[in-house]
């Protein structure tokens, strides 16, 4: 059994720092990602190995994972959607809890979960509804901001209203941005609850292209510092019976520069859930679900494709773009080496416990 | 409010409620209902949230199936933690069905759904309705419930309040769903399936026949073949029965069987009983009139698996009423025994032109058995029998040869199995038929036959399936038509796939020295971990 408890910690830690050591003059990497029912890994890719899962508190099953910067906390959607926690990465602790719901109203985070680059603030979109004795109402949404220094129970310092069915959310490189991804990319002034710009996804307007569909719920973009999402798209000037109808492609918005590229590379014949920029060769995407893909996102080129010994939902890259990490679904990590799609290894979750819709995520420490 | 108020608020209110039972006051129902079991539930149980100023809300409000009832009573449980005991919940989805069912014109066109007939497409009218409702349940479920516009947009908010992901999954992303949902649906839905209908006004006033009584049935299960017999039905208390089965699917095999039934709403027959060594449920309709019955019955387990059901009652006033005719195909030129099963039969028979009664087998007033011979020049093609000079809806017909054959369903579904979710097998059947007039195979006016003897094998359904090797990873067919899958997986050979397949079901059929095939589609696909009575 891999899994420690946390009176262990004063080990992990040293099993931390031996890691570190091991590895070259950039901060070592660290995968998180979580497993039902409620626990967080914390994994070694270089060692293919877990080095500490925390168990949360709350009801499971967790999701979504934000981390700040400096990688010490873990900010993990739990509990039915309905609760963030926060947990020392270095002691295991909890540090901070936000429970959205009340007895009298249910809250649900879908997601879009996000974390201020300084770690201050924790950005929720709210799905909210009364629960009437005989009915319920449902509410508008919104994002609540919390303050990450309010603990174990955080309530919103304050919130601002956005639109419905925002899945995935990012600060950007500006001060008090926060992009949010729903039907279109709305970019928000989190200090004023401003909706500052929209990046037209569904509401593109592009010639002989109709409205995308795009499920995107894996937040990856920490490595390229592009939040990245495949899509599906008809294009509308061809007949419908032409392999052309239906198209895949990848949306990737530079949280930097502020700016979306879309962009079609195939007739889409495979789903695809997930993608990751690669933090070394910009233009290059990969994708995963039953297959690894990659493309380039500036000349919409299929570079490569290689069908996997399972399904993956969540992908991820290391940051000398060497590597790719898939997880998500099942139990398992797996590790493909990025040019020749070979695997090189993989992390098999405690107790064969699924991953499920969880995220994952490179922490540098 | 803090949880100690509302507490408060609720013990309260209940009383309230009691109070107002005591006075006769609850809802619109007379006093004497309150002696009802299931009002009492509601006056107990479902009054402490559903109450308000001494009137329930939300529960007069709608009306819906029997199974419609019993899926809410079973939420209320999963949601509110409702308790009930078994007793209990029968009663209250009794009381509820009875009084605020749906008439018979009502539910008759989602009875597949009812029924749970297997391989049944759903038929939503438009495609807002399929993909606003029917792409997460079936779109008779919405079809199978009666609200007005205010109750409907309610439901709406129950359905994103407990469903949240409605608005992320595929079909609700890409819309405003939600704002759909409120602010469009509710008048939609209201104006198709409203509270009030005359249909509903009529039925809830009018007097209906008990079931109990002696009624001749037949019906055809896929796989075995078509069966006649009898179900002797005895009353054990208002709507609720004791019922006897005998079917005779074929020589030597007899099947007997007891068990009981209830009656909602005055039609809607529900029932189970042991039918051999099986445990079966069973779904019919009564007829508006009381004098027939029809339906399905399936395994308890499995209930892809079952038969078709009709019945006729035999009573003194029944005069000559037709449940079955076998064979229902007579070629030019042989002899046949046909048989024909119902109630007030006389021995008076006419089976069309080129049909000729040349020797009577049996003669009773619940079955006719003849031998005939088919005139060598007889025209191919459907007479209608008549029986005692009344014509009936039951036909032979007439061939020389079968023109064609179509496997049945054409498009199944089988599902793989695995730990706490048995597999779902798929039955199919080889359908005889003549081209008709235009000479045609697969036009509109083919003539139906009826089901023949079959050999069955599987294909890839395409290029795709033959590299995946469906065939290999899928399941197998057995000799009389039914598929059955593999279990889920994972399997690593398989990768993504698991034991998932997309197969061609060939049916091979002789007639003389002939040999004719047919193709279906069969989809073996992932598990249902939902299964509801109404889809």
């Amino acid at each position: 059994m891999r899994m420690l408890s946390i009176k262990k910690a004063p080990m992990v830690i040293v099993a931390l720092c031996c890691a570190a050591v091991s590895l070259p003059a950039l901060a070592a990497e660290y995968l998180l990602t979580v497993t039902r029912p409620n626990n967080l890994h914390i994994v070694d890719p270089a060692k293919r190995a877990i080095v500490r899962t925390i168990n949360l508190p709350g009801d499971g099953i967790p999701g979504a994972i934000a981390v700040p910067k400096d990688a010490k906390t873990a900010y993990v959607l739990t509990n039915r959607m309905e609760s963030v926690v926060g947990v020392d990465l270095d002691s295991g602790k909890p540090v901070f809890r936000a429970d959205f719901s009340t007895p009298q109203r249910r809250v649900k985070g879908f997601f879009a979960v996000a974390v201020s680059e300084d770690g201050k603030e924790l950005y929720v979109h709210q799905a909210p509804v009364q629960l009437g004795r005989s009915e319920y109402k449902v509410e508008d949404t919104y994002i609540a901001v919390f303050d990450t220094a309010d603990g174990m129970t955080a309530k919103p310092r304050r919130t601002f209203p956005a639109p419905r069915r925002i899945s995935l959310m990012a600060a950007t490189g500006k001060p008090d941005h926060l992009i949010a991804l729903g039907w279109d990319m709305y970019l928000f002034n989190t200090k004023t609850g401003k909706l500052e710009q929209t990046f037209p996804v569904r509401h593109w307007n592009r010639p002989g292209i109709g409205e995308p569909d795009v499920l995107a719920m894996w937040g990856t973009f920490e490595q390229a510092r592009a939040l990245s999402t495949p899509y599906f798209v008809a294009k509308t000037d061809v007949p419908p019976d032409s392999p052309e109808a239906f198209k895949a492609g990848i949306a990737v918005f530079d949280l930097d520069s502020e700016t979306l590229k879309v962009k079609e590379f195939e007739n889409a014949t495979t789903a695809m859930f997930s993608s990751v920029v690669s933090p070394v060769a910009r233009n290059e995407a990969f994708l995963v679900m039953n297959q690894l893909t990659k493309v380039d996102t500036d000349t919409g080129k299929l570079l490569k494709r290689k069908d996997l010994e399972q399904t993956f939902y969540a992908i991820n890259i290391s940051g000398d773009g060497k590597e790719i990490y898939v997880g998500g679904a099942l139990d398992k990590i797996a590790i493909y080496d990025a040019d020749s799609f070979e695997k090189k290894g993989e992390i098999q979750m405690p107790g064969g416990a699924d991953q499920s819709i969880g995220w994952m995520r490179v922490v540098k420490r | 409010m803090k949880p100690e108020t509302i507490k408060h608020t609720r013990r309260h209110l209940r009383i309230a409620g009691a109070v107002a039972l005591v006075l006769g006051m609850a809802g619109t129902t007379p006093a004497v209902a309150a002696q009802d079991p299931g009002r009492e539930v509601i006056d107990k149980k479902c009054a402490s949230c559903h109450l308000e100023d001494g009137k329930l809300t939300r529960i007069p409000e709608v009306r819906k199936t029997p199974e419609g009832w019993d899926m809410t009573v079973v939420r209320m449980g999963i949601w509110h933690k409702v308790e009930l005991t078994p007793d209990e919940r029968r009663a209250v989805v009794k009381y509820l069905a009875d009084r605020q069912g749906l008439a018979p014109s009502e539910a008759a066109a989602f009875r597949f759904l009812t029924e749970r007939r297997p391989n049944m497409q759903d038929a939503p009218p438009d495609e807002e309705m399929a993909q606003m409702c029917g792409r997460c349940h079936s779109y008779g479920r919405v079809a199978l419930q009666r609200r007005d516009e205010d109750e409907w947009r309610k439901l709406m908010h129950t359905h994103l309040g407990q469903f949240p992901s409605a608005e992320y999954s595929a079909l609700g992303r890409d819309r405003n769903w939600w704002e759909i949902a409120r602010d469009k649906m509710p008048g939609r839905l209201a104006e198709m399936y409203p509270k009030n209908t005359d249909a509903w006004r009529d039925w809830s006033r009018a007097k209906h026949r008990p079931a109990a009584g002696r009624w001749i049935v037949a019906g055809e299960r896929p796989g075995w073949g078509a069966y006649t017999g009898t179900m002797t039905v005895t009353a054990k208390g208002s709507d609720r029965y004791e019922v006897g089965y005998e079917l005779h699917f074929g020589p030597g095999n007899t099947v007997r069987g007891k068990g009981e039934s209830l009656v909602y709403t005055g039609y809607e027959w529900r029932g189970t009983a042991q039918l051999g060594n099986e445990q079966t449920q069973s779904i019919f309709a009564l007829s508006e009139d009381g004098a027939r019955m029809s339906g399905r019955w399936f395994l308890r387990k499995a209930d892809e698996i079952g038969a078709t059901f009709e019945a006729v009652r035999a009573d003194k006033a029944a005069k000559n009423a037709l449940v079955s005719v076998s064979p229902q195909m007579l070629r030019a030129g042989e002899t046949a025994t046909v048989t024909v099963a119902g109630a007030g039969l006389d021995a008076k028979l006419d089976l069309g032109s080129g049909v000729e009664v040349v020797e009577w087998l049996g003669k009773s007033a619940e079955q006719l058995k003849v031998r005939v011979k088919v005139a060598a020049d007889a025209a191919p093609g459907v007479r209608k029998v008549a029986v005692g000079g009344r014509a009936s809806d039951k036909s032979v017909a007439v061939y020389r040869q079968i023109d064609s054959l179509r496997v049945e369903p054409a498009f199944g579904i089988a599902r793989v199995g695995g730990g706490t979710n048995p597999p779902v097998t798929a039955q199919f059947d080889a359908v005889a038929f003549l081209d008709g007039a235009d000479g045609k195979p697969g036009t509109d006016d083919d003539v139906r036959l009826g089901s023949v003897p079959a050999k069955w094998s599987t294909e890839p359904f395409d290029e795709r399936a033959k590299h995946d090797e469906d065939l290999k990873f899928a399941g197998h067919m057995e000799p009389h038509g039914q598929f059955l899958p593999s279990f889920a997986g994972p399997n690593p050979n398989r990768r993504g796939l698991n034991n998932v397949g997309n197969l061609s079901v060939v049916a091979t059929v002789a007639d003389g020295e002939r040999s004719l095939n047919a193709k279906g589609q069969l989809v073996v696909t992932v598990q249902r971990w939902n299964p509801t009575p109404l889809r």
